[in-house]
């Protein structure tokens, strides 16, 4: 399951933050856990490099793209591999939606995008779409090319 | 960062980068989404509201009740236009409102119309958003649409309807279950994403079907996997069915092996690194099956990418716990890991290392870890810290190295759970090698001088009060103590009074000076204080208070004798009057505890820890529990307790475990019994225990448990006589009886009739090894020396064809039930003869040692040499015997 997508700005400001399984307490938590492990770690790294790490049996896997952090926190089969393609996934569509890698100011302008995008990524803490092209379809409701 | 949980509205200096969000409020947003009741839908509009809408909702903002309902009822007359950008907003807005199912029915014709319209790509979200929001019933009128979907041409509608069952399953697993056959068509589809889901969704129905999953696995091993997710499922899942295959009982050549090896060739990382994963977690993994495994981990430590460098480190970590040896080729990879930025891989790298590093190396380890605590978070450096702590146990030579490491990182900063970790290591080290004593102590004492956690000082200090008197010059420690007395708050004071005391009444020599000092103390500030001077000085001065020296000891260093929860209710109930508080009205009987509770205490406590828990589990647990019981008091002194034999399997209607505790003349199962059906209570719940194959025991008593109610364990024990000091051995079965009797789940209460009923257990073996106490030694040459080399007793063994000699080494030591020293345990790949060195205690407690020489010849027969030397020679040749007849 994916328990967590989360996009922050630069300063730490929540943009977009998806939970699933998560009790509504614990948000907080992992709201602020991630936010505090990006700030210490994000610094001077290039974009999408990757960075891994594990609190108890989750799995954290985050990157920067542009002005914009983002967090995926998985459990069970999506360990860190998997996250690591569901993040590669997930900044391949914004960068498609936004262009390049953003600045906080194009990625809100494209907001209802990039929510579209996450929407046919992951669906409810499962990975269901996996191919930029299709995706950049679907969000406009054109099926896939291959088709 | 300044704040770093603010909803983004904050200002921006700079006009051009100012929020398109800047400065939005729910209420105006709610206003505007009235637009969607307007007669001429204004698509781009529409859109901006719902992505407003969506911004709100994503930053954990949430609508009222009417709020939502009236939003819901605007946006389903979106469905209207047939604008596409719009109508797609519009499935994802319904979803993240998620509609109460009063409220659902509204919008269930216009999707079900798109469910089945021309139009797929409306099929496939309309499918999405009816998965998401219908209940069983509505789902039975469009199963038949959702199963055509699984088989749809198109591949996002395939995908769709998958996901969505796997969704479903877990709310309406009988409907889902239904569409098999076509989700097994899923797999055979040519489009990789949606073989993907199809083959999660089909394994989650089938899981508890082993030989469909078998199936299953077979069939797609040999076929071919479209991507390298499906791959990592199929080998999450062909791992199981191995499992399942050695569970019961299938021997030979391992299924399926040869499908893990060749995935670790496949071009992919995640599928090479899941299926290296998959074999070093293999029941039994030999070394040549863990070696091709092993060697593309080890490239995978010196990737760029730090996920693979990651996951890699994680799992050697696992296989250095079980196969240390295996891993020692990786170690220069691993020690250039120590540097990497990411703090986590540093941190498994370290602990790994800490694992397979031999004798020699620790040294040249602990300085390169030195540096790297300085600059890690505590929750990593008490990894380390526990990691240094085994270390020391393995190398007890080493102890002065990781001795001088642990006090060093004692001083510096660090916070409270961090700083019991390194305080509980160093006690450790103190009770495991005995060489460690006073150095630690001293460690110890320095560190209260200036330590700021009132838990671990007081933790101390009575520690120091038990081991302090028995070192070679205990008034070293009396400066460090009495310190306390002038320096702290009152609880720590109050100890400090008591450790003193402790030293005074164990060494003579002290006991004018330590006199001196308590007399300070009764002018003190706190009254706990004063009264715990004032009776130490009065037991020290043997005034009469106190009847006996004895008196005074248990009164110093006995153990609380009531458990500390009944005290604890005890005093709570106690209303002050004229009657005092009397400690023999405490209960003594140990109260069971729910399950939950009890998974929630997690690990077990080590070093100073918390004091043994209540419930009677660990050596000391056991002994108070048997001698509370009146059947039981007259048979001495324990000699060992097992750990627990399971006698159900996982998920049976009651779980029942045994713990056989071993006296000099009798045995005691104590069967440990978990109802686990909430509409029963179980009564008079007995062990019907058959000897017949255990000739040398007679039944000698036997004590029934009253009440067995849901989730709460209870026990029931039954004794046997047997020869005094003989290790017999036999078998035993096992039925459990008892009274059931119905329970109104509403009301929690039970019927008054029940039915008596028996359950089956599985049988019990007592074996030679449960009279074998493990008690290792810190030096095993000096303790091997030190017995006479004239009682030593050696015979030869064949032990026939194993599959290693690791596993050779392991029947002997489960065998005998004996400590490995040394770390000897652990063979080095590949190696053909190895020494293993066991201690142990054998019942009368007569110290054993063994020195065990194994060889390999090229058929894989395995030769034995056992040498045995015991205080007793008669030991000895039984041990020899027990070999002979294993």
């Amino acid at each position: 399951m994916i328990l967590a997508v989360l996009f922050a700005n630069s300063v730490g400001n929540v943009l977009i933050e998806r939970f699933n399984g998560v009790p509504a307490e614990e948000r907080l938590h992992w709201r602020s856990f991630l936010v505090k492990l990006g700030a210490e770690n994000l610094k001077g790294v290039k974009n999408e490099e990757l960075l891994v790490a594990c609190h108890k049996s989750v799995y954290i896997v985050y990157t920067m793209l542009g002005d914009v952090s983002i967090f995926l926190v998985g459990k069970d089969e999506y360990d860190e591999l998997a996250l690591a393609e569901v993040i590669f996934i997930i900044t391949a569509a914004v960068k498609d939606v936004c262009g390049k890698p953003p600045t906080e100011r194009v990625f809100l302008d494209k907001y209802g995008r990039i929510c579209l995008c996450l929407d046919e990524i992951v669906w409810n803490g499962l990975l269901e779409n996996t191919d930029k092209d299709r995706i950049k379809r679907l969000i406009r409701l054109k099926p896939p090319s291959e088709f | 960062m300044a704040q770093p949980l603010v909803k983004k509205d904050d200002d921006h200096d700079d006009e051009l980068e100012y929020s398109p969000f800047m400065g939005i409020e729910k209420g105006a947003v709610l206003q505007e989404a009235r637009v969607f009741n307007d007669p001429q839908v204004d698509p781009r509009r529409c859109s901006q509201v719902i992505t407003k809408l969506l911004y709100l909702l994503n930053q954990g903002e949430s609508f009222t009740k009417v709020e939502a309902t009236e939003v819901f009822f605007s946006v389903t007359k979106l469905f209207q236009s047939k604008d596409t950008g719009l109508r797609r907003m519009v499935y994802l807005i319904i979803k993240e409102l998620s509609p109460s199912s009063d409220e659902v029915i509204i919008v269930t014709s216009s999707l079900m119309k798109d469910m089945t319209s021309k139009i797929d790509m409306y099929k496939a979200n309309a499918i999405r958003v009816l998965c998401r929001i219908i209940d069983g019933s509505l789902l039975t009128q469009i199963e038949r649409y959702v199963k055509q979907s699984i088989v749809d041409k198109n591949p996002v509608v395939s995908s769709a309807a998958l996901v969505s069952g796997l969704h479903l399953l877990k709310t309406n697993p009988e409907i889902v279950k239904r569409w098999s056959n076509e989700v097994q068509e899923g797999i055979q589809s040519r489009s990789a994403l949606v073989q993907f889901h199809a083959l999660a969704l089909l394994h989650q129905i089938r899981q508890n079907d082993r030989l469909a999953v078998s199936k299953l696995v077979g069939s797609l091993t040999r076929g071919s996997v479209r991507s390298p997710l499906a791959q990592c499922l199929l080998i999450r899942y062909t791992s199981q069915v191995i499992r399942d295959m050695s569970n019961h009982g299938q021997s030979g050549e391992r299924p399926f092996y040869e499908f893990l090896e060749s995935c670790l060739r496949h071009k992919a990382e995640m599928v090479i690194l899941e299926a290296a994963r998959a074999i070093t977690e293999l029941d039994g993994v030999t070394s040549r099956e863990l070696t091709p495994a092993i060697t593309v981990l080890q490239l995978f430590l010196s990737s760029p990418r730090p996920v693979l460098r990651f996951a890699a480190v994680r799992t050697l970590n696992k296989v250095a716990m079980t196969h240390p040896m295996a891993v020692t080729n990786c170690n220069i990879d691993m020690e250039s890991l120590i540097s990497d930025q990411n703090r986590s891989i540093a941190t498994l790298a370290i602990t790994t290392l800490l694992k397979t590093g031999n004798e020699s190396s620790v040294e040249r380890l602990m300085k390169q870890i030195t540096n790297f605590m300085s600059d890690i978070a505590d929750e990593f450096k008490i990894v380390v810290v526990e990691a240094i702590r085994s270390l020391c146990v393995k190398f007890p030579l080493k102890y002065r190295s990781l001795m001088t490491f642990l006090s060093n990182i004692l001083r510096e900063e660090g916070g409270f759970e961090y700083k019991r970790a390194i305080v509980d290591s160093i006690v450790t080290i103190i009770r495991d090698i005995p060489d460690a004593k006073e150095s630690g102590l001293l460690h110890l004492c320095e560190f209260i001088e200036d330590c700021e956690f009132t838990y671990l000082s007081t933790q101390i200090l009575h520690f120091l009060g038990i081991e302090g008197p028995n070192t070679s010059d205990p008034s070293k420690y009396i400066r460090y103590i009495y310190n306390r007395v002038h320096l702290e708050n009152a609880t720590v004071r109050a100890a400090a009074v008591s450790t003193l005391a402790k030293f005074g009444f164990m060494v003579e020599s002290l006991k004018p000076r330590i006199t001196v000092l308590l007399k300070r103390c009764i002018y003190d500030s706190d009254d706990e204080v004063r009264d715990r001077a004032t009776l130490f000085l009065s037991i020290l001065a043997g005034d009469g208070t106190v009847d006996t020296d004895k008196d005074s000891k248990e009164f110093l260093f006995g153990s609380l004798e009531v458990p500390l929860v009944n005290m604890e209710t005890s005093l709570k109930n106690y209303e002050p009057s004229e009657e005092a508080f009397d400690i023999n009205s405490v209960p003594k009987e140990v109260k069971s505890q729910p399950l939950a509770e009890k998974k929630a205490q997690g690990k077990k406590p080590t070093g100073l820890g918390a004091p043994p828990a209540a419930p009677a589990s660990g050596f000391d647990g056991y002994e108070k529990l048997l001698s509370s019981i009146p059947e039981f008091a007259a048979f001495g002194k324990l000699f060992k307790s097992s750990s627990p034999v399971e006698l159900t399997e996982a998920e049976t209607e009651y779980a029942v475990n045994v713990i056989k505790h071993i006296f000099d003349s009798h045995v005691v199962f104590q069967y440990n019994c978990t109802n686990t059906i909430p509409e029963q209570l179980l009564e008079r719940v007995n062990v019907i225990v058959d000897a017949s194959e255990a000739e040398e025991f007679s039944e000698a008593a036997s004590k029934a448990l009253n009440s067995l109610p849901y989730d709460s364990p209870g026990q029931a024990f039954v004794a046997f006589e047997k020869p005094a000091g003989v290790p017999a051995v036999g078998k035993f079965s096992n039925t459990l009886t008892f009274v059931v009797k119905e329970v109104d789940p509403s009301t929690g209460e039970a019927e008054d009739d029940g039915v008596e009923d028996e359950y089956q257990l599985e049988e019990l073996e007592v074996v030679a090894a449960d009279y074998m106490v493990k008690v290792g030694v810190s030096n095993f040459r000096n303790a091997w020396e030190s017995m006479d080399e004239e009682d030593e007793h050696v015979d030869e063994y064949g032990l026939g064809q194993r599959e290693s000699l690791g596993e050779a080494i392991k029947a002997v030591m489960d065998l005998l039930g004996m400590q490995p020293c040394e770390g000897t345990e652990t063979v080095p790949s590949n190696a053909r003869s190895h020494t293993c060195l066991l201690s142990g205690v054998y019942i009368g407690n007569v110290k054993v040692l063994v020195r065990a020489q194994f060889g390999m010849d090229s058929t894989k027969e395995i030769a034995m040499k056992l040498a045995v030397r015991a205080e007793d020679v008669s030991v000895a040749e039984a041990i020899h015997e027990i070999v002979a007849n294993g």
